[in-house]
This record gives C-alpha cells, structure tokens and sequence, in this order.
C-alpha cells in the first residue's frame, strides 16, 4: 500500500481495511489476514515548508508481531471453575434432537422385544428405520479416531529462537541484529529516515531491507507507539548531529512463508526473552509499548 | 372575619360559639354538605387565599412535545478527517454464537473505557451453511452438519489515529479462537443492505418506470 509523500509537519492518511481471521484450518503459525487499502491519494499540500533542521537524526524501527496461533493453556483454577460450569449447564440444558432420537430408538427397541408388539401400530419412519441414532454415534467415533490433531505444544521447536513458529501460545517479537555506530546490537528492525517520506514508509522500509525475507506484515495505524531517544556521548556531539530519535510502529504478522536465509540475524522472542537481548535503557522504553496479553 | 372553614365537631362548635361568636359560621344556613360528608377533598375555593397553594407545573420551562423516536434513522456517516478515522464497523463473525456475542460486548465496552464514541452495535442476520456429504456407498449426497454464522457489527463514530494502533493490538490479543474480526469503513451500501427488500414497492417502480 503506497501512501502519498508529504512533509511530516502534515501527515497523510490512508485507510486500512483489515480482516483478521482465526480459524483452525490453514497453515500453522499465523493468522489469515486480508488487508484491503483504501488509499486516498489526497493532494500534495502547497510549496514546501520551510523546516529548521533539527540536530537529532530520526529513524523508525518496525515493531512486527506474531501473534498466538493457540490460546494459552489454563492455569488450575480456571480448569476447575470451567469443569464446575461445565457440569452446571449440561445439568440445567434441555435434550438436543440427536439425544430425543436416541431415547425415541431405545423406547421402541424395548417396545419390539416387549412380546405383544404390533409393527402397525407404529408410526410410519420410513427410511429413518435403517438408521438408528446408535449406527449415527458409531460413525461419528470412527471419524474422530481417524483424525490427528496437530500437537500444541513442540518443545524441539520451542527452543529455536529464529522459528516463527515456536511458542504457538505467546506472541513474539521480530528482533534483528544491527550495525549501530561501531558495534553490532539487538534491536527492532530501524532505518533512517529520508526526505520526502512518512515516518511509517520509513518503518515499512525498515522491515524490507532489513530482514530481507519474504514477511509480509499489516501496519497497525500511522501513529508511532514509542520513542526512543539517545544522546551521543559528549565526545562524539556535534552542532549538527546529538542523537538519535528512533519512532516504532506496531505491525501484526500476515500469512506468510517467509523466505529462509535472511542476511541479517534474526529473532522471534517473547516478552519475557527481550531482556536479555536488548540494552536496558531500550528496553525499558519497548517494554511500554509491547502487550503482553 | 375568619374565612377558614374548619371541620368542628359539635362539641367544639358549642364551645366556639360560648367563647367567641366570629370564630365559627355565623349563619348556619350555609350548609357545605359535600365538604362534611368527603373528608378526603381538599380542593380550597378560588376566594380562599390559599387558593392554588401547592401548583408548580406552570413554573417550569416550556418542552417541546416528545417526537416518536425513529430508530432507523441514517445516522451520518462521518469521513475521515487529518487525525481521526470516520465511521468504522468492527465486524464479529463465528459459528459459535455465545463466543462472538461475548467478545462483541468486550469489543463495546473496551470503547466506552477508552472514550470511543460507538455510533451503533447491531448484529446482522444468521447465515446457515449445510455441509452436505457423499455416502461412502453410492452417489448420493445426505445433510451432514448446519453450520450457522453468526454476525455482529460495532459501529465506532471516530477513532483516533494515535489510539488506532493500541486499539486494534487488544482487540488481536484478545480474539478468541474460531472468531473472524474485520475492520471496515461504513458506507451508505452497508447501511442499505441491513433493509428488507419490498418487492411490491420494486414491482411497482419498473411499472412506472416501463
């Protein structure tokens, strides 16, 4: 989805349809998502606005989730009460049609052997006589045994911190290892920002060019959901450059294969996990930002 | 002279009339019997001075009169301005209905927390699937299962476009399993299409129209 160019002191908006779906069929790892844009390209506001340049250098970094394929497990309490609730409404619920059918098939299989039977006196069923509810249940149970769920829970797959699909019940975060200044950092996806585009096309960029894999994402608005700021050290201040402001935006994983070998090292961690990748004073400022429901 | 008609008893009314003769009717041919014989109204007469005591309905202010509500009503439509989002429908669609009217409510009251303004909260009509089956042995197909869908929309006037991204983000982590969430404008089409069609009104407007 292309959004218009604009000047950042106005900020153009386009509309996102989004259609997320959550079913248990389809490829496993992610949720079917349809996104429909409703760019509307409005036009470019007037001459150029005469900006004082700022000494800070802005980036936008992408915050990309995966979000849980499963629901979490339920801890002891909750599967009490949901067994007492359980047990409450199938006592206070009324008999569905397939239990009537049953009961109905009991009631005239003991009126056949009952001795005095009189096959006219029974009401016509026609062709529902060949199949009794019994033969129905029988069927059912059949199908159920030859079906295989998906395990829940691989704890193979769980280790490996670069597969997507670990951790089903959490959402993770898409981190990726970058050159900042002079050493190598964990960090979410950033680039710089260039004149001439939005701040979220500059998170979109990010997330191309630095993971160079195949993810496709849905951007969750326009509206950045963190800052993080960082003063150079006195040393390495200049008049022009003091710091960086790097903006996140928040994207949602769509469903996708991605493509392996990425050029750059990356990870998919939880919540918890971030800690230990991330310095402390960025991950205080992301940890504000992330959900952990 | 006292005006104040008092009920007496006949006792009191010898004792009035020993003790002071203005204090109790003088002329006893003015007989109220209505008033002796209906203790229970009070209506005082228009020359009493306490006539009107106790009105108070003529002092508030003038109301229009109630019109009858229309309920479908077009509400209108906003459009999208630099900072907020216009009408959107946040749809909730799922087969089982007690799971996607509960996360509909949530949906709702998520947006009365965070002060987003929800225009409408509607649910639209059930579409049954039947899952039809071919018999192991032979061609023919039988009824398996009903599969109801069941639909329920919250309409949010506005949204804000900083409040989007968190907005959206609690209602992903929170989607239950075998719930489907959309997030579309409104347009005039969908409110047209919540309408049952006339097709006496259509009959009659290609008449016109041949």
């Amino acid at each position: 989805m292309a959004a218009p160019c604009r000047k950042m002191a106005s900020r153009s908006f386009s509309q996102l349809l989004y259609c997320f779906n959550r079913t248990a069929v389809g490829s496993v790892g992610c949720r079917r998502f349809s996104v429909t844009p409703v760019g509307r390209a409005r036009p470019q506001a007037g001459p150029a606005v005469e900006r004082a340049t700022s000494p800070w250098t802005l980036m936008a970094a992408v915050c990309l989730q995966r979000l849980p394929v499963i629901s979490a497990d339920e801890s002891p309490i909750e599967q009490r009460f949901k067994q007492m609730m359980q047990q409450m409404e199938l006592e206070k619920s009324m008999l569905s049609d397939h239990e009537l059918r049953l009961l109905e098939d009991a009631d005239r299989m003991s009126r056949k052997q009952a001795g005095d039977y009189d096959s006219d006196e029974e009401e016509g069923h026609g062709d529902q006589e060949i199949m009794l509810g019994q033969d129905l249940e029988d069927t059912w149970e059949q199908r159920l045994k030859n079906f295989q769920p998906a395990p829940r829970v691989r704890a193979d797959v769980d280790k490996d911190l670069t597969s997507v699909q670990r951790c089903l019940a959490d959402s993770l975060v898409l981190l990726a290892e970058q050159q900042v200044g002079a050493e190598k950092l964990w960090l979410l996806p950033q680039a710089a920002w260039q004149e001439g585009e939005t701040l979220r096309q500059t998170a979109e960029r990010a997330l191309g060019s630095v993971t160079a894999a195949d993810l496709k994402a849905t951007f969750l608005g326009n509206a950045p959901c963190g800052v993080y700021k960082y003063k150079l050290p006195k040393a390495a201040r200049t008049e022009s450059s003091v710091g960086t402001k790097v903006f996140f935006f928040k994207a949602v994983l769509a469903d996708s294969a991605p493509a392996k070998a990425p050029n750059t090292a990356l990870l998919w961690v939880k919540k918890s996990e971030l800690q230990k990748y991330l310095k402390p004073a960025y991950a205080m400022k992301v940890d504000r930002f992330i959900l952990s429901l | 002279m006292n005006h104040m008609f008092r009920k007496l008893s006949v006792t009191v009314t010898q004792q009035a009339s020993a003790l002071n003769q203005s204090l109790c009717r003088a002329a006893p041919s003015i007989q109220h019997p209505a008033w002796c014989c209906a203790p229970g109204n009070e209506r005082r007469y228009k020359g009493t001075p306490t006539h009107g005591i106790g009105r108070w309905k003529y002092l508030l202010p003038k109301q229009a009169p109630k019109k009858k509500k229309d309920r479908n009503q077009t509400k209108q439509i906003l459009s999208a301005t630099d900072t907020a989002h216009g009408t959107l429908n946040v749809k909730v669609s799922g087969y089982d209905m007690t799971v996607v009217e509960h996360y509909s409510q949530y949906i709702h009251n998520l947006c009365n927390r965070l002060g987003i303004d929800v225009a409408e909260s509607y649910a639209l009509p059930t579409k049954s699937t039947e899952v039809m089956l071919v018999q192991d042995q032979g061609n023919k197909t039988y009824v398996d299962a009903v599969l109801k869908t069941h639909q329920r929309v919250v309409q949010l006037s506005s949204l804000n476009a900083s409040l989007c991204p968190v907005f959206v983000d609690v209602l992903l982590k929170n989607q239950p399993e075998g719930v489907q969430l959309s997030v579309k404008e409104h347009t005039e089409a969908d409110f047209q299409a919540r309408f049952k069609a006339r097709p006496e009104l259509e009959g009659l407007l290609a008449q016109i129209s041949q």
